[in-house]
């Protein structure tokens, strides 16, 4: 089986972010990056995949973005996926764009199940995976909390709002995008992360693969305007709750 | 080109050539992450109940670390290790570093308790025990110091008399980390009365039982005790390397230890770094945070600024080491040759552990400080850090005897004819009667390399006037040598923060430049001051009359440093870490 994790690398949430001198766009410049947590869910899911199915399934990481995202692109080598894909892109693209440069990589290489995180850390959008697999013309099943390959098809369960769970029953081809709590990504062990070294990543010039025009555009960027202070209630617990349900009445809220 | 063990002294190296954290590959960065992971997500939850101490988790967590590879990581290939480099080892002492105790379970057992199996064990040797100790298997215990042998460990008591087909050992050594829970002991012995010597030994080894555990003031998490050997039958294939070489042995182990040492004071700097600055923007006092005041700022701002002189010479020894143990050809006599290679650093791994741990004593007092009367209680983590620390200045050769080390490595180069300097010294004298006075230029920090330069004349004119006036009894003259001791430590950390900062200096982004350009100038300001006094000390022990007033002007002239704006970059450094919480880089 062909098997695809796609992993984004996004900055570390605990920077201090600034926005750019031109107002649409986050100063990148002493920023750390990692992979997109939910994109770790996903390496983690495809190589246990893969690890399931044994000889004769393969494993490609795919990732896009300027040169740094090689780092994530080994990491997610170095947890288990068998070779690597960068598209290399400079550019700042909208969902659409990352997807159909995504689908012009892989559109011919008969991938058999995709994973995706379900949204990234920073933009949090939650459309590549799907806008992907409306591009390749798949099956995609959205924020997967438990997933289970049996013969040539997949028991999948859904995290839905108010806490409810869906289970579904598909068959390959098929793109999932990958929630909290569908497993524990592994640390990638040091002789992993040695051998990982030797692994191929194929590089891709992300002009040479057509990307279309973006079908959105960020206007503009800033921090939210400070609201009011949180306060802080002090003294015993029954004065406390005296003093919240005070504070909850005087504003209306109860 | 690589510096060899103490020419900075006497040379001038471009920024480009030296190793700095900056340089670190896509594979360090990984393998720091996972040892991040491992310590955010599941040791530093338990820190409290391993100092309890709970030593079962200590050797539980070794086991997980061995799983990830972390105990791997010096032992070759063929020999079923990594075969990393220096630098990657470095970097994760520094991240172990955060979880105290089990960091100095984590560093006796990857240190000294697997060294010198991997540098000097015959093959059969390694194939009985290195396995079980880079999975964790089993844990791994250096037995070196005794009741009456500490600083002066050559004088050991410990006896292995030679027995037909083995060794019987009989003594008792004191102090012994992980002694609570080892599986396998190096030992350090006279055999025969005469030859200083080690051996292998197991626990299980009929005769070999362990002491209670000593009540420590800090670090109480890791197990130490006496190990003591009584009648123990040790099989001949148990010697370690050659008899009457035993101080190779500790030696070279124990230069490692000391740059792992100090990388791993400056990780723990880190997080008391962070904690305390954390403190300081919580806490509120006059309708401020603490964070506000400039008192409480300089202490930021002169902690960060050695620290980053620490981070820089720390990375600067392991990556000259790195590029000339690559060199040591793979044949039968690899790690002979590697051996001399590390020892030539000795006076490097002598700076590492004196400066690096006097960092960190200087970072838990202030961030005690910034915590006020809640730092003396034990509810809050400045209290830990405190005890912790204490005992870094203390193993791996007291800073004492790691001072005294360093001239003495010095000397002896000078006398093997591997440093000139006797004839260098004889010019700075020259120059100090004829002064000549060259401007710096208007490069990039130009100001800081020409005090880079002065301070190597400081240090010749005082280590050529304590030679010529003591000649060979300079080794009784202990004051003098601590004097000496000290300005070649500062020369190498003031030097190594700024040649780390002027290498990254022009791919840097403005607000990076400023950062750099005030840790430069915190950092050249403090180290030089205290070299100064050092210099100026040994100036008045070693000389009178003419000739100290000739060698105190040298020293004022060149120590002096035009440090304008050193309010405005210690405000700079300071409001850096204050606004992202954490060392700044
Ligand atoms: C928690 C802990 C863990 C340890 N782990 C290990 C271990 O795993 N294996 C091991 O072998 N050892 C270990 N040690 C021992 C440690 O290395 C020694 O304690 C240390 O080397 C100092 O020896 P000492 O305690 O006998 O002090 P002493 O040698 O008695 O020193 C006392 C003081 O005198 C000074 N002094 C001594 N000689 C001189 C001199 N010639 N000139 C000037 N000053 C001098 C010292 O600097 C010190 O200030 C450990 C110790 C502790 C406390």
């Amino acid at each position: 089986m062909k098997i695809l994790v796609c992993v984004k690398q996004v900055p570390d949430m605990e920077s201090r972010f600034q926005v750019q001198a031109g107002g649409t766009a986050i100063e990148e410049a002493d920023l750390a990056f990692r992979v997109n947590e939910y994109d770790e869910f996903a390496i983690e899911e495809a190589v246990r995949l893969k690890e399931k199915l044994g000889e004769g399934s393969e494993l490609t990481v795919l990732s896009l973005g300027p040169q740094r995202v090689a780092e994530a692109i080994k990491k997610a080598l170095a947890m288990g996926c068998d070779q690597g894909i960068h598209i290399l892109d400079t550019a700042s693209r909208d969902p659409y764009q990352v997807a159909s440069l995504i689908y012009q990589a892989v559109k011919d290489q008969d991938f058999e199940v995709i994973f995706t995180g379900m949204q990234s850390q920073d933009l949090g959008y939650a459309q590549t995976g799907l806008l992907l697999a409306e591009l390749l013309g798949i099956e995609a099943v959205t924020t997967v909390v438990s997933f289970c390959q049996e013969g040539d098809g997949f028991l999948v369960q859904r995290e839905l709002e108010g806490g409810q769970r869906m289970n579904l029953k598909l068959q390959a081809p098929a793109l999932f995008t990958c929630q909290l709590g569908l497993n524990q990504p592994r640390y990638p062990t040091l002789p992993n992360i040695m051998k990982a070294k030797k692994k191929k990543i194929t590089q891709l010039e992300a002009a040479s693969l057509a990307p279309p025009a973006a079908r959105s555009q960020t206007t503009s960027l800033r921090p939210p305007a400070k609201k009011g202070q949180a306060k802080f209630l002090e003294g015993d617990l029954g004065a406390m709750a005296d003093q919240l349900v005070a504070e909850l009445k005087a504003k209306s809220l109860i | 080109m690589v510096m060899k063990g103490s020419e900075f002294l006497v040379k001038e190296i471009l920024p480009s050539e030296v190793f700095t954290p900056e340089d670190f590959s896509d594979e360090q960065k990984q393998i720091r992450d996972t040892t991040r992971d491992l310590v955010d997500n599941e040791i530093l939850p338990q820190v409290e109940e391993i100092d309890s101490p709970n030593h079962q988790l200590v050797v539980e967590f070794l086991a997980k670390a061995g799983e990830l590879g972390l105990l791997m990581m010096d032992p070759k290939e063929e020999d079923g290790g990594l075969g990393l480099d220096k630098s990657t080892v470095m970097l994760v002492a520094e991240e172990i570093a955060h979880t105290g105790s089990f960091s100095v379970a984590f560093a006796a057992h990857t240190g000294i308790g697997t060294l010198p199996l991997v540098y000097y064990g015959s093959q059969t040797l390694k194939d009985k025990y290195l396995e079980k100790i880079i999975t964790g298997q089993w844990g791994a215990a250096f037995c070196l110091t005794e009741p009456n042998a500490g600083s002066d460990a050559m004088t050991v008591d410990t006896q292995a008399t030679t027995e037909g087909d083995h060794y019987l050992l009989n003594g008792t050594k004191q102090f012994i980390t992980n002694g609570g829970f080892a599986k396998l002991f190096t030992v350090f012995a006279r055999l025969d009365k005469e030859h200083f010597t080690a051996f292998m030994v197991e626990k299980d080894f009929v005769g070999v039982s362990i002491g209670p555990e000593e009540n420590k003031m800090g670090i109480k998490g890791s197990s130490t005790t006496q190990v003591i050997f009584d009648q123990v039958k040790v099989p001949k294939e148990n010697l370690l390397g050659e008899i009457g070489k035993g101080h190779h042995i500790a030696f070279n182990v124990l230069n490692i230890g000391r740059i792992k040492l100090g990388a791993a004071v400056n990780g723990a700097a880190k997080e008391v770094l962070k904690t305390s600055v954390a403190y300081a923007k919580e806490r509120k006092q006059f309708q401020h945070p603490i964070s506000d005041f400039g008192a409480i700022q300089e202490k930021i701002a002169d902690r960060t600024a050695q620290l980053f002189a620490a981070e820089s010479l720390i990375y600067r020894i392991t990556g000259d080491l790195d590029i000339a143990l690559a060199e040591v050809p793979q044949d039968e006599n690899y790690y002979k040759n590697y051996t001399k290679i590390i020892a030539d650093y000795n006076g490097e791994c002598a700076i590492a552990k004196v400066y690096c741990s006097e960092q960190l004593a200087a970072m838990v007092d202030e961030g005690l400080q910034i915590y006020g009367g809640y730092g003396f209680i034990k509810d809050y983590p400045a209290e830990r850090f405190y005890r912790d620390e204490r005992i870094n200045r203390l193993f791996e050769g007291t800073n004492e005897i790691n001072r005294l080390l360093l001239p003495d490595a010095i000397l002896k180069k000078s006398l093997k004819g591997e440093l000139p300097l006797q004839s260098l010294a004889m010019k700075a004298f020259e120059g100090l009667v004829n002064p000549s006075f060259d401007l710096p230029e208007e490069t990039l920090f130009a100001k800081e390399f020409q005090v880079v330069k002065n301070t190597k004349q400081i240090f010749l004119v005082l280590a050529g006037a304590a030679v010529q006036k003591f000649q060979m009894a300079l080794a009784k003259e202990q004051e003098v040598l601590m004097a000496v001791a000290d300005v070649a430590i500062y020369i190498y950390a003031l030097e190594s923060a700024l040649l780390r900062a002027a290498k990254h200096y022009n791919q840097a982004s403005d607000k990076r430049k400023k950062l750099l350009a005030a840790l430069v100038k915190v950092s050249t300001f403090n180290n030089l001051e205290a070299l100064a006094q050092a210099a100026k000390k040994g100036a008045f022990y070693i000389e009178e009359g003419d000739n100290l007033t000739l060698l105190l002007s040298g020293i004022r002239r060149y120590g002096k440093y035009d440090a304008s704006g050193l309010l405005q970059a210690k405000r700079t450094l300071a409001q850096s870490v204050i606004e992202q919480g954490k060392y700044p880089l």
